[in-house]
Formats: C-alpha cells, sequence, structure tokens
C-alpha cells in the first residue's frame, strides 16, 4: 500500500488526453484499455524483495494483455519509497524521504513512446498531496508531539517549481486536543478540501484517537490557502486513511465521502459506526444530511479500504472483512453511490491469493476501471467492468508488486 | 611480546652449558628492546670472540659477567632482528646497557617458524584471521577505519571526511554483523566518542580480523566476523606524542604514554583529539531556496559538517605481582560534537542539525597466567558506560546548497524536531579461562552486556514514561577444546550459547471499558545454541593449509528491539540472523634467497545467512522498523601478495571477490520465484583491492636519519546501487580507484622525531562510498611525532 491515486488526477490525466489530443476531427474513439497513437501507460512496479528496493518504470501500449517486465527493462527511481502523480500530462515521481527533502523527478513522453526526464526540483517528504487547477498541492503533516505545524506547498505544475508554501496549525484545526491528520487533498469546486482523521500524537499511541466516530473535513480557500471552515459529520467514522484519498468528486460537482471506520486506540479498532458514504453537495460547506449510504450492511459486513472512481457514480471499491488500519482490501464491488446499490464484482483472484492491490489506479471514467493486483503467483493489471460487475485478467508485469498506473499522451 | 619458549630453550642448551670465566670482575646489566620499546625475551646474548654468552629473561634483561681491564664486543642476536654488536672498552665498568634491536626480515631459513613473532602466531592459527601490524602505521594520520580498509575481505565506506559515519562491511557482511572488540572487550556500547572514525591508530599494537569464524574468547554474537584491536602491552616508561595538521582545517593529536615503577606500579594515559571542518568541495546540485529548481552541478564547500571529538583514557594498576599479571581499574571519558551536513542524498542539505555524544566508562582489567596451576590463565574484564547521545534539530529552517536558508516561525525542527538524550546504561562483563596442559587446551569465556536506556526530550518531557522499561541483556558462553600435534597442526571444536533476555512495555486495557489504556511490563527470554570447528596444518615448514567452520548467531541489538525514537521504530518480534560459515586457506612464507622474501596467502570462503535483520518502512511509513527479511549466499576468493627485499623495499597487494547471491526465492505471501532470486546483491561492492610499497632508506642523510617513502592505491570496482538484473536505465556507484603517498624522515637519537608528510587522493578524483555522498578530494597533512622513553 505504498501508493495512493485521487480520481481526480484521473479526471485530470482523463481531461487532459481530452485536451491534448488537440483535433477532434483525428481523434477517434479508442478502444478501452489500448493507448490512443503514441500514447501508453505508465507503469510503476516495485520488486517483491527485501533489499535494494527502488521502483521501475515501464511503459505499456495496453493493459489488457501482453507482459510487461522489469529484468532489464524500465527506468530506474532512486530511492526506495516513491509516490506518482500525472497532471497536466507529465508524470511526477515523488520520493517519500523519511522527512529528509529529495528530488522529484518529472517525466514526459516523447513521440518514440518512452519516458523522457524533465528538469529535476527540490521538494519535501510529503503525506498528501492532489493536482488543483495548475498545481500539485502538497501537505506534510508533523506526527510529532513536539510540533503540530502541518507545512503546505503549491507547486507550478508547468515551471516543475514550487511558487508558493505555508503552514497550518493542526491542533488549531482539530480543536479537541489531539491532532488533525489530513489522510488527502481534494479539489472540490473552487476549494480544497482536506479529510482528516483525529491523532493522540504522543503517549507511544501516535495514531490512536480518542474521536473514532466522527468525519471531518477541513476546508481550504484556493489559492490563499487559509482555512475556510471545518465540516463534522457523526454518522460515519473518517473519510479515507492514512496516505488514502476518502473524498471523490462526481461529473455534478458533488464529493462522496468513504468512510472505512478504522479508527483505533491503543492498537485497538474502536470505532463502532458502520463503513459507508456521505456526500457533501456542489457549492455547500456542509455533509448533506440527507444523504447516508451504508455499504457495509450490503456487502456482507465488509468494509471499504480504497475506490477508484469509474464516471456515473459508481466506484469500484476494494474491501475487506477484518478491519485494521492498514489493511489491504482483496474483494471488490461496485457501488453505485446514485442508486446507493452495491454489487460484489465476478472473476477477479480468490480473496486468499492475492497478497497486494495497487491503490494508485487508472480509470478514463468510462465504466471501466484498472487495477493491479498481486497473487501468490505474480501481478497482473485487471480490467474492472463497473456496469456488468466483472474483472478479467490483463498484462502481466513481472518482477514485482504495481504500486502505480497512469496514462501519458506523447508530447509534441 | 610473546615469544616462544623452545626457542629459548634451545639456545639455552645449545650453547650456555659451559661455566663462566673465573677471572671475570666487572658486571653488566641491561634490557634489550624492540624499535617500539618492547623488551625482547630469549635474544642471545655473545661475548664476540668468546664462546660464551647468555639469553635475556622475559623482561629482556639480562646481567653478564665479563673479564676485566679487556674492550669486549658483545653481539646481540635474535630472529627477525639484525645482529647490534655494542662494543665495550676497557676503562668501562658496570654500565646500564640499553640495547635496541632493528626488525629485519630474516635469512635463516629454517628457523622461520621458530623465529616468529605474536603477529604471525595469530595469523597461523586455525582461524581464518589477518593481522594488521598497526606499529607500521603510527607514522600515518589513519583512523582504525582507514587502517582495517587495506585488508583483504574488508570495506569501509563513509559518508564523508574525518567523523564521518563509517560502514564495515567483511566478506559481504556488514554493520552490526561484524563485531568490534579492543582488547577483547566488546566495543558496541561505547558510543559515538571511542568508535573506529575517531580512534587514531596509534592507540593500537595490532588488529586481528576474523573471518567468519570467531574465537570463542571473543565471546560475542558476530554473525560474519569480528575485528579485535590489541593495545600496547606496556612495560616501560614511555611518552609518544603526536600532533598533525592537515587540508579542511584538520587537527588531531594523540598522546599515549605510561609509567611503569620498578615495583609493578603502572598508570596509563592514552589521549586523543579530532578536529574537522570538512569543509571539502562537492559537486552538487543546488535548489533554489524559494522554489526547489535546480541549478546543476554547481561546484560548491561543505559548511556545516565540523567534527571534534576527546577522548582520554586511563588505567592505574600493577603488573607483574603474584597475584596479578596485570590488575588495572581505569576510567575513559571523551564527548564529540558532530554536524549533520546531509541527509542520505546529497541534495538533502542541513544547515543546524547536529549531535553530541559523551563517554563516562570506568573499566576494569584483571589477567594472570598460570592462576592456581601451571597452564591455566585467566582474564576479567568489566566496564560500565554512562555517556550519553543526544540528537540536536530544534532549527526550523530549510537551507541550500549556497548556504541560503527559509526560516519558518514555527516550532521545528531542518528533519524532527528534536532534543531527545539518551543513555543506554551499557555494561559489559567478561571472562575468559584457558586451561593448558600437553597437547590439549581447554577454554571457556562468558560475556554478559546489559542495556537499560534511559531518555527524554526536553521538548517533550512527559512522552518517555510510556516507553519504560526498554531493557535488554546478552549471555553469550563459549566452550572449546583443542588439540595441538607436533606443532605440525591443530584442531578444535567450539561452542557457544547465546541468551538473550529483554524487558519492555506492553499497553493494554485493564477494564475492558472504552479507552482505558495501562501499561503492562514484559519479559522474553531467548536462547540459541551455536557451535564450530577449527583445523590447520604445516604441509611443511613454511606452507599451512587451514579449514574452519562456524555455525553463528547475531542477537538483535538493543536499537533494533526498542528504536531510536528519532527515525527507528522498535520491533520486539525481531529474531537473531544465522550463518554458516565455511573458510579455506592456504599460506606459503617463502625466503627465496638472503635478500628476497615472498609471502603469499589465499583463502576461498562461503557464507549461508538466513533471516538478515533489514530496515523496511513500518505501516503508516512513519519510521523504519527493523525485520528479519532476507537470505543470502556469498562465495568468494581472496588473496594477498607481498615482496620484501631486504629492508629496502616492501610492495604487497590484496584482492578480494565476493559473490554475494540473493537467497530469498519466495518472498512473504509469493509462490513464484522472486525475480531477483539469485541476482548479485546491489549496493555493495565486489571486487576491490589495494597495493602498497615502501621505500626505506636507512641512515638516507647520515647515521640515524632514516627516510620511508610509502604509497598506497585503493581500488574499488563499480557497483549498481539496486539490483543488477532490473532496469535499463540504471544508478551506479562508478569505480573507485585512490592513491595516497606519504614520506617519513625519522631523526633523532635512537629516532625520537618523527616528520611525516602526506597526501591522500593524489588524484583529486571524484570518489563516492555511497550514492552520491561524494567524499574529500585531494588532501594534506603534515605530522610530527616524538618519542622520549
Amino acid at each position: 500500500m505504498k501508493t495512493n491515486f485521487n480520481y481526480l488526477l484521473a479526471v485530470a490525466a482523463a481531461i487532459t488526453v481530452g485536451f491534448t489530443s488537440c483535433n477532434p476531427t483525428d481523434d477517434p474513439e479508442p478502444d478501452p484499455g489500448q493507448s490512443t497513437a503514441g500514447s501508453r501507460y505508465i507503469i510503476a512496479s516495485t520488486p517483491t524483495s527485501s533489499d535494494g528496493v527502488a521502483d521501475y518504470l515501464l511503459t505499456a501500449e495496453s493493459l489488457t494483455e501482453g507482459t510487461v517486465s522489469t529484468l532489464g527493462n524500465g527506468v530506474e527511481q532512486d530511492g526506495t519509497y516513491r509516490y506518482y502523480v500525472t497532471h497536466k500530462n507529465k508524470f511526477f515521481s515523488m520520493l517519500y524521504g523519511q522527512g529528509n527533502p529529495g528530488a522529484v523527478t518529472t517525466y514526459e513522453l516523447n513521440a518514440e513512446g518512452a519516458l523522457e526526464k524533465l528538469s529535476d526540483f527540490q521538494s519535501e517528504t510529503v503525506q498528501a498531496f492532489g493536482a488543483i487547477d495548475d498545481d500539485i498541492v502538497m501537505v506534510k503533516i508533523s506526527r510529532s508531539e513536539t510540533n503540530p505545524f502541518a507545512s503546505w506547498y503549491r507547486m507550478d505544475a508547468d515551471q516543475l517549481q514550487i511558487v508558493d508554501e505555508g503552514t497550518w496549525n493542526q491542533e488549531e484545526i482539530a480543536n479537541s486536543g489531539e491532532r488533525a491528520f489530513f489522510s488527502w487533498v481534494t479539489q472540490v469546486g473552487d476549494k480544497l478540501f482536506a479529510p482528516y482523521f483525529s491523532i493522540k500524537a504522543c503517549c507511544n499511541d501516535t495514531f490512536g484517537t480518542n474521536y473514532p466516530d466522527s468525519a471531518w473535513v477541513a476546508v481550504f480557500d484556493y489559492p490563499s490557502m487559509e482555512l475556510n471552515t471545518v465540516i463534522k459529520d457523526d454518522r460515519t467514522s473518517f473519510l479515507g486513511r492514512y496516505f488514502l484519498s476518502g473524498l471523490e468528486v462526481d461529473e455534478q460537482g458533488d464529493a462522496y465521502g468513504f468512510s472505512g471506520s478504522v479508527a483505533s486506540s491503543n492498537g485497538e479498532m474502536t470505532s463502532t459506526l458502520p463503513s459507508a458514504i456521505t456526500r457533501i453537495k456542489k457549492e455547500t460547506l456542509a455533509f448533506d444530511e440527507s444523504y447516508y449510504f451504508n455499504v457495509q450492511e450490503l456487502a456482507d459486513d465488509y468494509y471499504i479500504t480504497a475506490n477508484t472512481y469509474v464516471g456515473n457514480g459508481k466506484f469500484i471499491v476494494t474491501m475487506n472483512k477484518e478491519k485494521g488500519a492498514y489493511t489491504v482490501g482483496k474483494r471488490f464491488g461496485v457501488a453505485d453511490v446514485y442508486n446507493k446499490t452495491f454489487t460484489w464484482v465476478t472473476g477477479s483472484p480468490a480473496e486468499a491469493s492475492i497478497v497486494n492491490v495497487t491503490i494508485n489506479n487508472y480509470s478514463a471514467k468510462d465504466g471501466l476501471a484498472y487495477i493491479g493486483i498481486t497473487t501468490e503467483d505474480g501481478s497482473w493489471v485487471y480490467e474492472f467492468n463497473a456496469n456488468t460487475a466483472t474483472a478479467t485478467e490483463g498484462l502481466k508485469v513481472e518482477g514485482g508488486r504495481i504500486t502505480a498506473i497512469s496514462h501519458l499522451d506523447p508530447v509534441e | 611480546m610473546q615469544y616462544n619458549k623452545i626457542l629459548s630453550l634451545v639456545f639455552l642448551c645449545l650453547l650456555f652449558t659451559q661455566p663462566v670465566f673465573s677471572q671475570q670482575d666487572r658486571v653488566f646489566s641491561g634490557i634489550v628492546t624492540d624499535q617500539q620499546d618492547q623488551a625482547i625475551p630469549g635474544v642471545l646474548v655473545k661475548v664476540h670472540g668468546l664462546n660464551t654468552g647468555l639469553v635475556t629473561d622475559l623482561e629482556g634483561k639480562f646481567t653478564i659477567h665479563l673479564p676485566a681491564s679487556k674492550e669486549v664486543t658483545l653481539d646481540f642476536s635474535f630472529l627477525g632482528y639484525k645482529t647490534y654488536q655494542e662494543v665495550i672498552a676497557a676503562s668501562t665498568n658496570g654500565k646500564k646497557l640499553k640495547i635496541q634491536l632493528v626488525e629485519e626480515t630474516t635469512d635463516l631459513q629454517e628457523f622461520t617458524l621458530l623465529g616468529k613473532s605474536e603477529l604471525s602466531e595469530i595469523r597461523e592459527r586455525a582461524f581464518n584471521v589477518e593481522v594488521v601490524d598497526a606499529r607500521k602505521l603510527h607514522h600515518t594520520n589513519l583512523d582504525l577505519g582507514h587502517a582495517l580498509d587495506r585488508v583483504s575481505g574488508v570495506r569501509v565506506r563513509e559518508s564523508g571526511g574525518v567523523g564521518s559515519r563509517m560502514n564495515f562491511s567483511l566478506n559481504g557482511f556488514s554493520g552490526k554483523q561484524v563485531k568490534f572488540f579492543i582488547d577483547g572487550i566488546p566495543m558496541d556500547d561505547f558510543g559515538s566518542s571511542f568508535q573506529l572514525n575517531n580512534i587514531p591508530i596509534n592507540l593500537a599494537e595490532r588488529i586481528e580480523v576474523y573471518k567468519g569464524v570467531v574465537p570463542v574468547g571473543l565471546g560475542a554474537d558476530a554473525l560474519g566476523g569480528a575485528v579485535n584491536i590489541v593495545t600496547k602491552n606496556v612495560r616501560k616508561n614511555y611518552v609518544d606524542a603526536s600532533y598533525s595538521y592537515g587540508s579542511f582545517n584538520t587537527h588531531r593529536s594523540v598522546i599515549n604514554t605510561a609509567f611503569v615503577a620498578e615495583s609493578g606500579f603502572t598508570f596509563q594515559l592514552n589521549a586523543f583529539q579530532n578536529y574537522s571542518d570538512n569543509n571539502y568541495w562537492v559537486d552538487v546540485d543546488v535548489s533554489d531556496i524559494e522554489t526547489g529548481k535546480y541549478y546543476p552541478n554547481q561546484r560548491v564547500r561543505r559548511f556545516h559538517d565540523t567534527y571534534h571529538n576527546e577522548t582520554v583514557i586511563t588505567q592505574l594498576g600493577v603488573q607483574g605481582k603474584p597475584y596479578a599479571d596485570k590488575l588495572l581499574i581505569g576510567l575513559t571519558a571523551g564527548k564529540n560534537y558532530s554536524e549533520v551536513q546531509t541527509g542520505a542524498r546529497l541534495v538533502s542539505v542541513f544547515g543546524q542539525w547536529h549531535r553530541r555524544g559523551t563517554l563516562l566508562m570506568p573499566t576494569f582489567k584483571y589477567q594472570k597466567r598460570d592462576l592456581f596451576t601451571k597452564g591455566l590463565d585467566l582474564n576479567v574484564n568489566a566496564n560500565y558506560n554512562f555517556g550519553s547521545e543526544q540528537n540536536i534539530d530544534t532549527v526550523n529552517r530549510r537551507y541550500n546548497w549556497f548556504q541560503q536558508y527559509k526560516e519558518y516561525d514555527v516550532p521545528g525542527g531542518e528533519r524532527s524536531y528534536t532534543l531527545y538524550k539518551f543513555n543506554n546504561n551499557n555494561a559489559v562483563f567478561t571472562a575468559n579461562a584457558h586451561y593448558n596442559f600437553g597437547i590439549h587446551t581447554f577454554a571457556i569465556s562468558n560475556v554478559f552486556n546489559s542495556f537499560n536506556r534511559m531518555g527524554s526530550d526536553a521538548l517533550n518531557p512527559e512522552n518517555d514514561k510510556y516507553e519504560q522499561p526498554r531493557k535488554s541483556q546478552k549471555n553469550i558462553t563459549g566452550l572449546s577444546y583443542q588439540l595441538n600435534w607436533e606443532e605440525k597442526a591443530s584442531v578444535s571444536a567450539f561452542t557457544k550459547i547465546y541468551k538473550q533476555t529483554n524487558y519492555f512495555t506492553m499497553s493494554y486495557n485493564p477494564t475492558g471499558d472504552y479507552g482505558d489504556v495501562a501499561y503492562r511490563n514484559e519479559r522474553e527470554n531467548f536462547t540459541y545454541p551455536g557451535y564450530g570447528i577449527t583445523g590447520s596444518y604445516f604441509v611443511t615448514g613454511n606452507i599451512q593449509a587451514k579449514a574452519s567452520f562456524e555455525k553463528s548467531y547475531r542477537l538483535p541489538e538493543p536499537e533494533e528491539l526498542f528504536g531510536d525514537m528519532v527515525n527507528l521504530q522498535g520491533n520486539l518480534d525481531l529474531k537473531p540472523e544465522t550463518s554458516y560459515n565455511y573458510n579455506l586457506g592456504l599460506s606459503i612464507w617463502k625466503q627465496v634467497n638472503k635478500d628476497h622474501r615472498i609471502d603469499v596467502s589465499a583463502n576461498g570462503f562461503y557464507r549461508d545467512a538466513k533471516d538478515f535483520i533489514r530496515a523496511r518502512l513500518n505501516n503508516n511509513q512513519a519510521m523504519q522498523v527493523m525485520d528479519n527479511l532476507y537470505s543470502v549466499t556469498n562465495i568468494g576468493v581472496e588473496g594477498d601478495i607481498r615482496w620484501n627485499y631486504k629492508s629496502l623495499l616492501s610492495a604487497g597487494a590484496n584482492i578480494t571477490y565476493q559473490d554475494l547471491r540473493n537467497n530469498t526465492e519466495f518472498e512473504e505471501g509469493q509462490t513464484a520465484s522472486s525475480i531477483v532470486y539469485r541476482d548479485r546483491v546491489p549496493n555493495m561492492p565486489y571486487l576491490f583491492g589495494n597495493a602498497d610499497a615502501s621505500l626505506m632508506l636507512q641512515d638516507a642523510f647520515g647515521k640515524g636519519n632514516d627516510f620511508n617513502f610509502g604509497y598506497n592505491l585503493l581500488f574499488v570496482h563499480a557497483f549498481y546501487l539496486y539490483w543488477p538484473s532490473l532496469g535499463a536505465e540504471k544508478f551506479d556507484v562508478p569505480q573507485q580507484l585512490s592513491h595516497d603517498v606519504n614520506f617519513t624522515y625519522t631523526t633523532g637519537e635512537k629516532g625520537r622525531l618523527q616528520l611525516i608528510a602526506e597526501c591522500k587522493n593524489l588524484l583529486d578524483s571524484k570518489h563516492y562510498d555511497n550514492f552520491s555522498l561524494q567524499k574529500p578530494g585531494r588532501s594534506f597533512s603534515g605530522k610530527i611525532r616524538y618519542f622520549i622513553y
């Protein structure tokens, strides 16, 4: 569980696909899962090994067939832990540097379909990041008892440099004696929404909380990054989880919040509410009291661990039975937030055989999602069809876990 | 120094059976020493022209009666040393003689094996051991780490200049898998003020590097070998002082001194100091402080890398008493200050973060040979470290390499806001006994380590109570039996029992009520058995074959169990690392003719190691946590050759090749073979070596003025940072070649004064031990050394 994919970034990528395919007349509708002329899927893979591990960036023309391997192939990424985000048709490889600053490497796709490095720039190790307008906003959130501040950075995705930065007091945001820890940051309308969970940040229970049954979203104005308000809902536990987005915006501009209900205290799971979906209507700064979708009830008591938006109110959700703050969901369902229906997906690998599921996945919002799954036998990209609730084995990725699936168009 | 008793007996029998002269009336007494002022027992003192003489006693002393009123020449001869002649005029009477013998490569082939020094005695043990004669490096500016870097099979990697973090690897094992000892006492717990990167070579008499199989006497949980630093065994008064100054404002001084009274009262003082700005030039991409944009390939000076340490070792006691050959109590005290310039990559640059360490350690040493009965030797050591370590990161700034910074007006640090200071309260107690009768030797040893961390952060004084207790105790017992057969062959079998007890805190819910929490103290015990066998055989008088095997364990370190409160989270479920180590070696000592001598040795080794303790990120990826993750095999060879021409020229080279392979076929949860199964382990040098040459011009500028020129070449083959088989565009650590030269001029009465000039990295080439962390370029230093005795 090393990566996260904000659906917005998928949207952004998808939008960019639309924009950069400049001339609509010679832009035939692509086959799903097959890249358009010259474009490539970018797959980041980490070897399943315990030492000397680096990610490799691979390119593929199709996600539905074939094999791609890291053996003698791929662009090595420096530093073991890296995260990826695609914005404005650029692929950003960000490091997770244990608190140290380090280089962010940016790639474009050249006409030959190969990744070409743009200039590096220096950034901080951050715990949440997301695209908003022309920027990528990154937030470094302190977990140490002595330092209640989070630092934010606004990086211009065209200039490839940081254009603004500042700090927020996470204790003041939580205003409860505990600390607000953002699960992710997401653009909603013209604002930056930062759902958070409350943490003690102390006493040998840093990520524990005494407030396991509430969801909060800190709302910031943009680009001033001033705190506008904090909204709260007591019908679910917090949205998203550590390094994982739990807030997605649909085509109507409404935001849907996903709660796995996985708060803990002193190592015990303490949330008492079901795993459910709530809504924040477009241009409102409050949870929609009239909307509540109890997924756990429909999903045989499974709870949501992660989600990928595929358009038209449908999400591919990964689900798990056993609660845990960092558990990988190994069963898949389709959650239709408009009709409040839940359907189990068929065709995905057996729950018991799954070792890992990628959370930084790709969807062109056409009802299909491409999700990486590692089983005991290896790693594949699976195509999930939200309309038929089926999964089909696609591209095989040899060499390890899939940490991200993305898409780039060639640069002229 | 310990000499072969047989040798002296032989001489005694051969030469000194005749009665002494009758008309003698002059009595001379004296002492014979080597260049290092160590007494030499068993030296033949012969009256020239007369078939008479005697040998020096165990303390190198002698008393001789000579005929009166007659000029007499005394010959002092000993294997391995040049014969020295002292003319005693007819008129001289009752003079105290002080004779110093100069080492020489002996041309008495048939006696080569008898006249061995302690160095070669150790080399010839059945263990795969390499011995560095530290005395030959005393004129250099090396610290122990850099001296060890010249040993085959050893690579010492460092992250910067003076005082920087060193990672020692030996036959593919690295970090804490290799244990360090000083005079047989484990060094793990000495703190940062007394480590490889700051102890000057002058403190050591010799360094023993045990590869793969570690003798029971060094009873510790070493997985892949051990390094024992043996300090000078002082028997008389002396002062050895040196000071050096060099590039990057580097000052180093060392004073070693001892007072030994006739009564055996001994006082020993060793003090050393290192200071360096480490402000050498590096080539780096400098980020714009505001925007993060890089200005590529700028040449800048390091600016926050000052290091200094000061350490004093004192020992007080007696030697040569009936109840103790040596009984010393002492105190080792020191401190160090070290600024942190970079993180793991050169682009992470800091300008204020620094560390401090202190050392305050009472010590106790007891040695007795032939205790109660002949052949029973006992060694007991104990020490307790009250020292502390502190991480100081309280300035909320972000620096770049142009020394510009942004300051944030909220509390914070450059990396992690902290003033955490801890004290590990390490205690070490070691005892070992040998009993030798006839061809049998039994040995038993015990090493007890205790760790009890107390720490707190002034910024957050409440937090530590949640962490108590953090205690760990290790107890390692070794037992060995050795059989020697006619000096030709030796075989030894041993076993070691590793025990560890940990005390820690677990949180739990005492009432079952929501949100309630209490802390419960837990205790865990582990026991593991290890064993091994070694053997050696002299094929001919100057060819020796050796083989050894050990199943070894390394117990998790307290830091790995309990974390370091900054970067490392504890893992109380850690198991020990374990390895099967095999060695096979052959050594040849060949005196080609009177002037030329060649020594060759070759070793092959195989290691099969499991459950390597490696770092991974914890669940929320906020800290690292150590885990048993990984198995490797390593098969390798190393070779050493040395040629001596008289005492004029000496040249040698060593080369190591190791094939370290990933032996983890199935990663957790996988049924398919790992893509990097049997791939070469990355980020580990696999082909490296050293070459050296020295030219000694004795009496080059008049009698007593010696000139020595030395050259050393270090070679490390390029290696990949990550798995070699993966990826097309890759990161590597390029090949390194470093040429170092030094000149030494020795003058004054008995070579009292030495002047040394040294140049490291003569060609100013760029060196990286670790990816992107550039090491110093060309540097110069001068050193002055003075002995009084």
